[in-house]
């Protein structure tokens, strides 16, 4: 691990870290937004004639909650195609 | 790369133009054009679009009159979608793709939402909706704040987001994956113009609204409280 490259050390630690954050970037809003999706149906279920309400408060939940995606996907994008870093400090 | 770049494609009177302002000027032809055939050829789809927006708005903006509101949101609304969508068509890019143009339409929200707050309470009044506990008045601005700034990168990040993602799949797999990548953008699309509104409209009701109830409770005087109370404890008499 010594003997390498400033820029290539950078690049195999910028690869592993992007992949373990875009996992639990995705993972997490989706277990998330099934259980938000779970408890919308139940609530029709309950009450069939609250269906277009409950409808419109789940659409506006699910955006919401994939916010925190979008944003670590972002991230991740930046991370792996322009990161910034490399050109700053190594040249690479 | 032509996602994250803005070039400037010429310049007018000494002012740099960017692609994302000539993809602007392309959409506001379109839509000029589309409302100006629409008028001529089937008016009612205009009624309808309108009709939809006026009951979109108006389950979470709960005013007696909506019409000082429609403007701003609808336009909000018919602008996000067209943009969203204009990546369709090859050779063009959303303006909504580009950073800058996310955050001036969350600016407007900002400013409007500040203005309409004013304009119902008064300055003194709609500042002191901030203070009700003095010491949240730092966390009110900062939720100002950082609610333009989740508006902006969540609809930077949607759409810029299903832009690369079409990019990449068309440079793997050029022939009928990027069609379903391209669909997938489309609902994104329509769905992040639906919540920017939705969340513009519920900024607003919560800049504008007036508790009734403690307004009625003050004018009916606190008779009314203390007879209620009485009659809790002890029954009607």
């Amino acid at each position: 691990m010594e003997n390498l490259e400033p820029g290539t050390l950078v690049t195999v630690i910028t690869i592993i870290v992007a992949g373990i954050s875009i996992v639990l970037g995705t993972v997490v809003p989706a277990i998330m937004e099934g259980l938000a999706a779970g408890k919308a149906l139940d609530g029709i279920a309950r009450q069939p004639d609250a269906a277009p309400q409950i409808r419109t408060t789940m659409i506006i939940s699910m955006a919401l909650l994939e916010t925190t995606a979008i944003y670590v996907l972002l991230i991740v994008l930046v991370l792996l195609f322009f990161n910034p870093l490399l050109e700053r400090f190594f040249g690479g | 790369m032509d996602i994250i770049e803005h070039p400037v494609l010429f310049y007018l009177l000494g002012i740099p133009i960017s692609q994302t302002v000539v993809m602007t000027w392309i959409l506001i032809v379109i839509t000029v054009v589309i409302v100006l055939i629409l008028r001529k050829v089937l008016p009612s789809l205009l009624e309808t679009m309108l009709e939809f927006i006026t009951g979109m708005v108006a389950d979470v903006l709960d005013v007696d009159n909506l019409n000082p509101y429609l403007p701003l949101l609808g336009s909000l609304f018919i602008f996000i979608l067209l943009s969203n969508m204009l990546s369709i068509v090859p050779g063009l890019k959303s303006p909504t793709s580009d950073i800058n143009t996310t955050l001036a339409l969350a600016l407007v929200v900002l400013f409007s939402v500040q203005l309409y707050g004013i304009r119902q309470k008064g300055f003194w009044g709609y500042l002191k909706t901030f203070s009700d506990p003095i010491w949240l008045f730092p966390l009110e601005i900062v939720s100002q704040v950082s609610r333009t700034f989740s508006l902006t990168l969540r609809l930077f990040g949607n759409i810029m987001s299903g832009d690369l993602i079409v990019a990449i799949v068309f440079s793997i797999i050029p022939l009928i994956v990027p069609v379903a990548m391209m669909s997938l953008s489309l609902l994104t699309g329509v769905l992040q113009a639906y919540v920017f509104t939705i969340l513009a409209a519920l900024y607003i009701a919560s800049a504008v609204e007036v508790n009734i109830e403690d307004e009625k409770m003050r004018k009916a005087g606190s008779n009314k409280i203390r007879n209620n109370r009485k009659e809790e404890k002890y029954g009607k008499s």
